[in-house]
């Protein structure tokens, strides 16, 4: 059984949110770096 | 807090299965370092001979080894101490679980004989017409349905459970694990189909021809899934232990964690045509449709990306941590099973988004079959699971032998080497793939390679010796662990997290299985059925086996 | 009990939004490169008999090589194989520069893969199947193109070459 205490129910994931941010963004710019390749280099039909 | 005892002869079955699954990875990753090396023009292939006749046999031991034994046995011994320990019950069937570890083992060997012979240099994919010695297929099939019967015995065992406990939510270690043994039943079907249909009536001289890429088709609808049954015993770790082995913390939603789990068991197979986007045979709206579905199953990752990270973060803050990052510094990173778990969750975080990347339709274009793939596939399988499996057994094997982990430190640093190691190497291949590169090719001697490879194939090269020093750490710290006189002080405790709410708030259908089975099952037969019923319709047996090697 | 909610922390909730949009984001993007700008993946083309593509006369990759349909437009006919030997027949294309090829390429025997370096063609060579792209060559220059799926001892030495001349 958990028992919450103060500490945990105050708790707010910002580390986290900062952690996922810097994910996303890279994997944006990684997405979009090869994406980017795939429009340069044409048509295939 | 007493803990439930797991008997000492369940102790030795499970221990059984990671000394297998061990001495697998210590022979597959001896021709790792070799792949990588002869990449950077350093070829050490002259001195295997006449044990390894070629690069591609020590590449067949190397991937089925490491990418179907290390993997399997590790997993289904792991899976069975969590059920047997989350369910705080002996298993229902012992004999049934031990004709299944023994089916496994005597296919381990079936297959090893004629890899080791040059009978059966197919890579892990064996794709057809390549045709190996037919005890390579039936070694196959006996470790897959091995694992089958084994997961029978963790079912009926929580079946037993279930009739005992009538009301209670299932543990979630036990939970997340009889669903990765589900999925594993469902999603091995395919290449049970291919073995048995295709590929061992053809080297037994049974059948003339087979049809080769309706074997892809069959073959890739267990690939996919295939990694998320090597995923997610590490994500059970992650959400269940890591939690208070790295800040003493607790999981931050058991909710949200099981659904997850009900999501990859639905989303895991249906979309093995993004394996296939550039095969002649499968239609565009396929692909594409899989591909939609491939987005999907990226969600249940970032919720779990969520999950695992506010667990570790809400506990280092209680410890003192600050700031937006700098509270990681305050997680418990001497520990050996936590650096080795956050690590492997550091390059995993590179290899979904090289996943996702190469999942995106027609963006695979610019990938399949590059040495991006195999860049992608060491942070996933090798890191992300393989590191944290072996960050587990530096508390797993000491809690099932009794011995104390031998150096710490050592283990610590070995962790370390994995990290820096993979880094070098995966980096250089994504590069190397998006250079033109090739996958499964002995670079080191390719006519077509330009200037502009030659720097990244050195970082192969380099990458591959630093990750064969960690893999030697490794075997060393797991073998004098294994025979150290040191034994433990007292019972290792399982470090299993606490969870932030009270489990017997967890809604009630998150703990029922057959709307989940039901709508796995269901979504398969849509994006698959039409498909597989129109390829096996215009099935043309035309391909005779070949052995080209 | 069936009507239980789940509680899900306010970032959390936030993050499996930002999550959905994202993936939804890149979905778009993929549809817009497949079915605005013409970017596309292999469709089933042709089925052959892998044991006569080669050998029967009436089959084009009896005879491989660079067919002009119209002008600045060609079709090429490429049999990829590891028996007798691990190579792309024919070994070299010439065409001029702006030209657009129909790469139609099989094989009479393995799994082979194909892929022209710096474009888009990049694809499987299943016996049985025939895979078929199209490239419009822009620049001048020499186009390798190589074998990308294991089809023996010889699969890391096979490759042919594209010369789009200026």
């Amino acid at each position: 059984m958990a028992k919450k205490d103060k500490e945990e129910d105050e708790f707010r994931p910002t580390g986290t949110i900062a952690v996922l941010t810097v994910f996303v963004i890279t994997l944006i710019a990684i997405w979009a770096t090869i994406y980017v390749i795939l429009v340069q280099r044409g048509g295939t039909l | 807090m007493n803990q439930y005892q797991v008997s000492p002869a369940e102790k030795k079955f499970i221990g059984s299965h990671l000394l297998v699954a061990i001495l697998a990875l210590a022979v597959g990753s001896l021709f790792g370092p070799l792949q990588a090396f002869e990449h950077a023009g350093w070829d050490f292939y002259q001195y295997l001979k006449p044990f390894i006749k070629s690069y591609y046999q020590g590449l067949t031991v190397h991937g089925v080894l490491n990418a179907l034994v290390w993997t399997t046995f590790f997993i289904m011994g792991f899976l069975t101490f969590l059920v047997i320990f989350g369910l705080k019950r002996q298993l229902k069937n012992p004999t049934l679980n031990k004709v299944g570890f023994w089916m496994m083992v005597v296919g381990v060997v079936a297959a090893a004989i004629p890899i080791l012979t040059n009978q059966a240099t197919v890579l892990f994919t064996f794709y057809p017409p390549l045709k190996a010695n037919w005890a390579f297929y039936v070694g196959l099939t006996l470790v897959v349905v091995g694992s089958w019967v084994e997961g029978w015995g963790l079912f009926m065992t929580y079946a037993a459970w279930r009739k005992e406990n009538p009301n209670e939510r299932t543990p979630f270690v036990a939970f997340a694990s009889l669903i990765t043994a589900a999925l594993w039943q469902i999603c091995t079907l395919g290449v049970a189909v291919e073995i048995l249909t295709m590929l061992l009536p053809l080297s037994l001289g049974l059948i003339d021809g087979v049809d080769p890429q309706l074997a892809r088709t069959y073959f890739w609808f267990t690939g996919h899934p295939l990694v998320y049954f090597w995923l997610l015993p590490a994500y059970i770790s992650w959400y269940a232990f890591l939690p208070r082995q790295a800040s003493n913390s607790k999981m931050f939603s058991d909710s949200l964690a099981r659904l997850s789990f009900w999501i990859f068991l639905v989303l895991s197979t249906p979309l093995g045509f993004h394996h296939q986007y550039v095969d002649p045979g499968v239609p565009p709206v396929w692909k594409f449709i899989h591909s939609m579905l491939t987005f999907g199953v990226f969600f249940p990752s970032m919720m779990t990306a969520f999950t695992v990270i506010a667990s570790l973060e809400m506990g280092a803050r209680k410890n003192g941590g600050k700031g937006a990052f700098g509270w990681i510094g305050k997680l418990n990173w001497s520990d050996p099973s936590v650096a080795a778990q956050l690590l492997a969750g550091i390059l995993f975080f590179f290899g979904g988004m090289g996943g996702l990347t190469n999942a995106s339709y027609n963006v695979n274009l610019v990938l399949h079959n590059t040495a991006f793939i195999p860049g992608h596939f060491h942070l996933t399988v090798a890191t992300a699971v393989t590191l944290s499996f072996m960050g587990i057994s530096y508390w797993l094997v000491p809690y099932l032998t009794g011995r104390k982990l031998w150096q710490p430190k050592w283990a610590t640093i070995q962790a370390w080497v994995w990290f820096v190691g993979m880094i070098i190497f995966s980096n250089s291949m994504h590069v190397l793939g998006l250079l033109g590169a090739p996958r499964r090719v002995p670079l080191g001697l390719a006519p077509y390679v330009p200037a502009e490879w030659n720097s990244r194939l050195f970082q192969v090269g380099l990458g591959g010796a630093i990750l064969f020093v960690s893999g030697a750490i490794y075997l060393l710290v797991m073998l004098k662990t294994a025979t150290n006189k040191e034994r433990v002080e007292s019972e290792v405790i399982v470090p299993v997290a606490d969870s932030l709410q009270d489990v017997a708030q967890t809604p009630a259908w998150l703990d029922r299985w057959a709307p989940w089975l039901y709508g796995s099952i269901a979504l398969i037969v849509i994006v698959y059925g039409p498909q597989l019923v129109d390829q096996i319709a215009n099935i043309a047996l035309t391909s005779p086996g070949f052995r080209v090697w | 009990m069936s009507t239980q909610k789940m509680h899900i922390d306010r970032y959390e909730r936030n993050w499996m939004i930002v999550s959905a949009v994202l993936l939804v984001l890149f979905a778009s993007a993929v549809s817009v490169a497949a079915f605005g700008l013409g970017i596309q993946v292999p469709a089933p083309e042709q089925r052959v008999n892998p044991n006569t593509v080669a050998t029967d006369p009436n089959s084009p990759w009896s005879n491989p090589g660079l067919r002009e349909v119209a002008p600045g437009k060609y079709d090429a006919y490429i049999l990829a194989h590891a028996i007798p030997n691990w190579e792309y027949l024919p070994k070299e294309i010439s065409v001029p520069v702006g030209s657009s090829v129909s790469f139609y390429v099989t094989s009479p025997d393995v799994q082979h893969g194909f892929k022209i370096q710096n474009t888009n063609a990049n694809f499987m060579v299943i016996p049985g199947q025939v895979s078929k792209l199209t490239i419009t060559f822009d620049e001048p220059g020499t186009y390798n193109y190589i074998c990308t799926e294991y089809c023996g001892s010889g699969h890391g030495v096979m490759y042919g070459a594209i010369i789009v001349t200026p």
